[in-house]
């Protein structure tokens, strides 16, 4: 599913250079459900940018689906983001001009879909994330819960082979948090759909199949979680 | 491909009707005064050169003006060749003229104006000077005693609000003395002043032909015959039809005729009109480009977003483009509506210049030129900004 070979990204030259990931091996299998943790600066947000295609590392070597994604053109980088990939921001990111349905399909209606098929697959990805009778408000009007729950929704209405999520929960509460775990959760289980989270928060990690631990931007451990509190 | 087109037009759809109505409507106004500014002088000095030709066409020359034929001094058998033209297609009517130095003393003051004989009922067809009479009236046919003085030449009894040599207000009922180029001098009565606004004829002073032709010992000639022809505008096609059809004598244009500095004025005017075409141009370019460009730079983190979602770039350009055009097409709509108002306003009461009222005039062409103008300014202001945001690295976008 993903091969991460030696990834680097260093800001800065000379001196000041600072090595936001350096050389982090990463492989994650079809249907796994992976936590990102590490100290703030660790690099978590750097390997999701260039995992989500929105930055290109310094050196290394990245496959995703078997697409080396690095040869690609920045318009074929687009089309494989649309096509390919889910993002969930920390602040949700939606369009605050567009309706909770609008923000969904607009990504399908890149793809061409029919506005009748747009709303059809809408309609249900709505019910997946349990937001039926939220359709037609516009993000002002719902929850930071609500809006997350969209814009996951925004992220999977293209059946995506990998979902990233960064910091998905940090601007919520524990409860609304615990939904957005579970139902992330239950888009692995039920969907089997491969999921990549970045997270700092100890509770997280019980969701998690398996955890990555990066330390100034090297892999510090990778494997099962710790699920004492479990 | 349309695909693309449908999607751009979607966003920038739902950007624009439930995006800030406040910042929409302000664009929207400053497109329109933008415009209205555009238009607005230019129709005003359209206005202003209309009405020095008209006057000129009204008050001194007709459409078009025969002379006497080369090294000559006098048009011969002035009748026929009056009849002929009257018979030539296109001509409504023409009016055969003499005119001489002379010297007129009124009270004490004098003057030397030109004196201009006409026949009167021959006259009111070619020209208006006869509804200009301000005070009393317009000379007849069988007048022979009887003088019309131009207000400028008549002047005002406080001779200081002259600028000119005047006669010091000798107003109708008067009797003034006049002295022809031939030595003979004759008493006249003021029957009427004349105020057409036009500086070179409301200088001279007017009588019949019988009477001139008698003083002079001539008949059946003239110095110029003026001609008025159907429609206004074609003058230089209608002088070679008068020269087709047999008039040997020379033929002339009122725009030909008319005094260098009316020309003159008239093209300061022009220049004045272009400068100002071009400056307001660039002004409204400008404007609209920075207020289109912010309100673009205001989306970054928006289309940086867009973009990090899979939406190619040629899709959101084209949404800010869409947007940009939509909103100039509001603005020059509500800015064709605001300056169809002012421009009502000022036909309802118009401006007054030297010689009359000015009605706006609006030219078409200016107003599409100018539509077309904003609509490559929004064009281009749609395109830049959203082109530079969506080049930048989509994580800086996003960082805002
Ligand atoms: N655009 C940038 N320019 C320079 N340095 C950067 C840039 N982005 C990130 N860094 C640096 O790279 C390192 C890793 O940043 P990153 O955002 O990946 O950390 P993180 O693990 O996500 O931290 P947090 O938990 O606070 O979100 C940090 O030291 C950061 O200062
Ligand atoms: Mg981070």
């Amino acid at each position: 599913m993903i091969e991460g070979h030696r990834l680097s990204k260093i800001y800065g030259r000379g001196s000041v250079e600072v090595r936001a990931l350096d050389g982090a091996d990463i492989t994650i299998g079809r249907g796994e459900f992976v936590g990102i943790t590490g100290a703030s600066g660790s690099g978590k947000s750097t390997l999701l940018h260039l995992l989500g295609l929105l930055d290109r590392p310094t050196s290394g070597n990245l496959l995703i689906d078997g697409v080396d994604v690095n040869a690609l053109s920045e318009k074929e980088r687009t089309a494989f983001r649309l096509n390919r990939l889910g993002y969930v921001f920390q602040d949700y990111a939606l369009v605050p001009e567009l309706t909770a349905e609008e923000n969904i399909f607009l990504p399908s209606k890149v793809r061409g879909m029919t506005s009748k098929e747009c709303t059809r697959a809408c309609r249900d990805i709505l019910a997946l994330v349990g937001l039926k009778d939220r359709v037609a408000f516009l993000p002002g009007e719902m929850s930071g819960g609500e809006q997350q729950r969209v814009a996951i929704a925004r992220a999977l209405i293209n059946n995506p082979a990998l979902l990233l999520a960064d910091e998905p929960c940090a601007n919520l509460d524990t409860k609304n948090s615990t939904v957005i775990l579970e139902l992330l959760k239950k888009l692995n289980h039920d969907l089997n759909q491969t999921v990549v989270m970045v997270s700092h928060e100890e509770w997280h990690q019980r969701y998690f199949d398996r955890v990555v631990t990066l330390q100034d931007g090297k892999i510090l451990s990778d494997g099962r979680p710790d699920v004492e509190g479990a | 491909m349309l695909e693309e087109e449908q999607v751009a037009f979607f966003l920038a759809s739902r950007l624009i009707t439930r995006g800030n109505k406040g910042t929409l409507l302000l664009t929207v106004t400053i497109i329109a005064l933008v415009f209205v500014n555009l238009i607005f002088l230019p129709s005003i000095i359209a206005g202003v050169v209309i009405l020095f030709n008209q006057q000129t066409i009204d008050y001194s020359y007709g459409n078009l003006v025969i002379e006497p034929r080369e090294n000559e001094l006098i048009i011969t058998k002035a009748n026929e060749l009056q009849q002929k033209i009257n018979r030539i297609p296109g001509v409504v009517a023409s009016s055969p003229r003499y005119f001489g130095g002379s010297t007129i003393v009124y009270k004490g003051k004098s003057a030397s104006p030109l004196i201009v004989a006409i026949k009167p009922s021959d006259e009111v067809q070619v020209l208006r000077t006869h509804t200009k009479i301000e005070s009393g009236d317009f000379l007849s046919d069988a007048d022979r005693d009887q003088i019309v003085l131009g207000r400028t030449l008549a002047g005002r009894e406080d001779q200081k609000v002259d600028r000119v040599a005047s006669l010091g207000g000798a107003g109708v009922g008067k009797t003034v003395e006049v002295t022809f180029q031939n030595g003979v001098t004759r008493q006249y009565r003021v029957k009427g002043i004349l105020y057409s606004g036009t500086s070179a004829t409301d200088s001279n002073a007017f009588i019949t032909r019988k009477e001139y032709e008698d003083i002079m010992g001539t008949t059946d000639a003239a110095n110029q015959i003026l001609v008025k022809t159907r429609t206004t505008g074609d003058e230089d096609a209608m002088r070679i039809t008068l020269m087709q059809y047999g008039v040997q004598e020379q033929v002339w244009t009122w725009e030909d005729k008319s005094a260098d500095f009316l020309k003159s004025i008239v093209g300061s005017f022009d220049i004045i009109n272009f400068i100002s075409t071009i400056v307001s141009l660039i002004i409204a370019i400008v404007i609209i480009f920075i207020v289109i460009f912010i309100n673009t730079v205001y989306r970054r983190k928006q289309i940086g977003i867009l973009q990090a979602i899979g939406i190619d770039r040629s899709i959101i350009i084209k949404s800010y483009i869409f947007q940009a055009l939509f909103i100039c097409a509001c603005g020059t709509a509500a800015g064709c509506v605001l300056l169809l108002l002012v421009l009502q306003y000022l036909t309802a009461s118009p401006l007054v210049f030297p010689g009359g009222p000015v009605a706006p005039v609006l030219e078409l062409s200016l107003v599409a030129e100018a539509v077309a103008s904003l609509f490559v300014v929004s064009l281009i202001a749609g395109y830049v900004p959203s082109w530079l945001t969506t080049r930048e690295e989509i994580l800086s976008a996003i960082r805002g």
